[in-house]
């Protein structure tokens, strides 16, 4: 071949690779825009609408509702990066404090509050902060820096940085705020208080759900340092549980994870003061409510040991150690105050015991006194009530007269009560290796915490 | 030769060719990203003027999870609290180097960024970290919402913490004898140095519980504790050791951060330590 083809062909070649090279640089796109014009689109859209409520935001952040509650935080931003904020994290947090805001483009926008307000509250990992011992540490597990999700509804949708990448990371879902909801504020701080539940309303409480044809029933226990609560099938055979983290409003309180019954998610309980109970309504009947029972949610048959001809049984409460015991009610409380109030500076109620089925005695109440008073005892007989589970304990006379006794009539006639008492054998110690039992009066508030001895 | 003349020509239009033909293409418009200055506060201002433009350092208290550990559960300073604390720094710190050092001393080898966090950060074992120096180049310090000018206890925790960072830092830019040091007191160190009390670890010869954590720690805690006291209160601490050996081994690593700051940086240490002090007592009562 001649060296002037190979030449050709080479040009020919060339000029090929030269002329089709450039043809397409074109790739299929996605979206309109490119990605750094979607972030600063979103971002300005963020910084825009963050401005657009008259009266701020308000946003409920549940950190981790598996075992802490919901804090209500209101914002009100302002175009030169500063905020008010205001939350019910406690008493001290309702008014209106300023820092500084940010909305920072990284990975994807977000809104971080790069000076400290009311919301790093829930991120002070000092020792005293943790509100249960597992998350010594840790805090309330918040964060302050809220990836932008965009808008639905008005509301503006944002997963909380630290934890936007597990996969059961909740949205944070900031609402509009209203003047109502910043004059209100305190009154979430005034609903704490019904949450946590008062001396003057009955003993028991109670979680129940009602899907319209069925109820459930749950025991109840609220923790006020973490607001969340415990609620465990009181039924038989049952392991359900509906726990629930608590935030609170001015009217009631808001649960999360929602509480689900006969398919529909309850959220929203309102307060009853006058029965102390929270109730979620739902449609067809469906309703959750939290409320006190004057019952023991359970009743236990270990009155039975008690009755006659059994054998003897003695159960004292002692002062020194059991009048700081949790499982008394404080009507109870007031009462032996009340009894140590009317003695001499140095005298005072030493134990209350209570002896059944005594052989020769029979049954009886022994109080016995420090400083050198002597004991006063009151002669009983037993009846037992089977259908409501409590033994009734009547007057049979006193060791001593009226006038000697009188100022232990008003314990004495709680422990004496015509409906009886309800026994409960409890599975914790106090101090001692002695089983604990109280007795529960079935007519009011009175509650007695005692060793079995 | 004509074949040749003939394929120059092709061969220019084909240079032409591959020079111009992607020239269609468009050109780069303005840049999408936003590099506008944010506004600076009054505080801003402040720290441009005390730290950015003397020392070339960045005073950084506004939250940038870049500069902080996410996995701790920390939060920005209360911005109050935020020029309170740089005086602090700056006056007992910045200048007591500057005064002793040169001017140009804390210039060159200092962190250039310090990070303020408000809160407290909490180590598992149920310790608290106060500060932290990171490959020389920054100081995290932690507790800044604590911070008041009038309580000297606190006062002294806070610049304990400094001066113990700025000995890392130091120490990262030029190294100790390390295995010297660690022959002074070879069994005493320990992983739960959180679990002992000063006193017991000074009788085994180190200035504090967390001196014994490791050599450099010992190093850092064993400088600063001089620089964050008088003469007389250093010299109370040693008087109060019972141990003779132990006195003397905190006089021999005493004596090693004396050479150190000489041979390193020509720096006389006690002159540092009188200066310190001065700037302490002069930051509490102003």
């Amino acid at each position: 071949m001649k060296i002037k083809n190979i030449f050709k062909y080479v040009v020919v070649a060339l000029l090929i690779v030269q002329l089709t090279a450039c043809t397409s640089t074109e790739v299929e796109q996605k979206f309109d825009k490119t990605p750094t014009e979607r972030l600063n689109a979103q971002k300005s859209e963020l910084q825009e609408v963050l401005l657009t409520s008259p009266d701020g935001w308000k946003a409920v952040y549940f950190t981790d509702d598996k075992q802490l509650g919901g804090f209500t935080h209101l914002f009100k931003f302002t175009p030169d990066g500063k905020v008010e904020m205001a939350s019910d994290f406690d008493a001290t947090t309702t008014s209106k404090f300023t820092s500084e805001y940010d909305i920072q483009l990284g990975s994807t926008v977000s809104l971080v509050f790069t000076t400290k307000n009311r919301i790093h509250l829930l991120s002070d990992s000092s020792p005293q902060s943790n509100p249960t011992p597992a998350l010594l540490g840790k805090g309330y597990l918040g964060d302050f820096q809220f990836l932008y999700y965009g808008q639905e509804n008005g509301q503006l949708i944002f997963k909380a940085n630290r934890t936007a990448g597990d996969g059961t990371s909740k949205e944070i879902r900031f609402v509009k705020a209203t003047a109502q909801d910043w004059t209100d504020l305190p009154k979430n701080i005034d609903m704490i208080a019904n949450v946590v539940g008062a001396n003057t309303r009955p003993l028991f409480r109670l979680f129940e759900t009602n899907d319209g044809t069925t109820t459930h029933q749950y025991d109840f226990t609220f923790a006020t340092r973490s607001r969340f609560a415990t609620a465990n099938s009181i039924e038989a055979g049952s392991t359900a549980t509906n726990n629930m983290g608590i935030a609170y409003t001015p009217t009631g309180i808001v649960v999360s994870p929602a509480v689900e019954v006969g398919g529909q998610k309850l959220t929203d309980f309102v307060y009853n003061s006058t029965d102390g109970s929270f109730t979620a309504t739902g449609t067809n009947g469906v309703s959750a409510s939290i409320k006190y029972s004057a019952k023991p949610l359970v009743l236990t048959d270990d009155y039975k040991n008690l009755v006659v001809g059994k054998p003897q049984m003695v159960f004292g409460y002692i002062a020194a150690n059991l009048y700081t015991a949790p499982t008394n009610s404080s009507y109870f409380k007031t009462l032996v105050d009340k009894v140590n109030a009317t003695l001499p500076a140095n005298q005072s109620i030493a134990r209350v015991q209570i002896v059944f089925n005594n052989v020769p005695n029979g049954t009886y109440i022994q109080y016995q006194f420090n400083g050198g008073k002597a004991q006063i005892v009151h002669w009983l007989t037993t009846t037992e009530d089977a259908v409501n589970k409590t033994i009734i304990l009547n007057d049979d006379g006193w060791n001593t007269t009226a006038a000697n006794y009188a100022f232990l009539k008003d314990i004495d006639n709680e422990l004496t009560n015509s409906k009886g008492l309800y026994v409960k054998k409890e599975t914790f110690r106090i101090t001692f290796s002695n089983t604990i039992y109280t007795f529960t009066s079935a007519a009011s508030n009175f509650r007695m915490t005692t060793y079995q001895l | 030769m004509k074949f040749v003349n003939k394929y120059k020509k092709i061969a220019v239009f084909v240079g032409v060719l591959a020079l111009t033909a992607c020239a269609h293409e468009d050109q780069p418009t303005e840049s999408q990203l936003d590099y506008n200055q944010p506004a600076k506060t009054d505080l801003d201002k402040w720290i441009d003027a005390n730290y950015l433009v003397p020392y070339n350092i960045n005073a950084q208290y506004k939250w940038n999870q870049n500069t902080v550990d996410n996995t701790r559960y920390l939060f920005p300073p209360t911005i109050d609290k935020v020029q309170p604390a740089l005086e602090i720094v700056k006056q007992i710190w910045l200048q007591s180097y500057a005064t002793i050092g040169g001017a140009d001393f804390v210039k060159k080898i200092a962190p250039r960024e310090i990070v303020l966090v408000g809160g407290v950060n909490s180590n598992s074992n149920g310790t608290r970290t106060l500060g932290i120096a990171e490959g020389g180049q920054r100081i995290t310090l932690f507790e800044v919402d604590n911070i008041n000018k009038k309580n000297r206890a606190i006062v002294a925790e806070f610049i304990h913490t400094i001066q113990h960072e700025y000995v890392h830092i130091l120490n990262q830019t030029k190294p100790f004898d390390e295995q010297a040091w660690g022959k002074i007191t070879p069994s005493g160190y320990t992983a739960t140095w959180h679990l002992e009390t000063t006193a017991a670890s000074r009788e085994l010869g180190f200035i504090t519980s967390y001196a014994r954590s490791n050599v450099v720690e010992d190093f850092a805690e064993t400088a600063s504790i001089i620089l964050i006291s008088t003469k007389a209160e250093y010299a109370a601490i040693l008087a109060g050791i019972t141990s003779a050996k132990a006195r003397a081994d905190i006089q021999r690593k005493e004596a090693i951060v004396v050479q150190y700051f000489k041979d390193a940086f020509n720096m006389d240490f006690y002159a540092l330590r009188d200066e310190a002090e001065k700037n302490t007592t002069y930051v509490i009562n102003n």
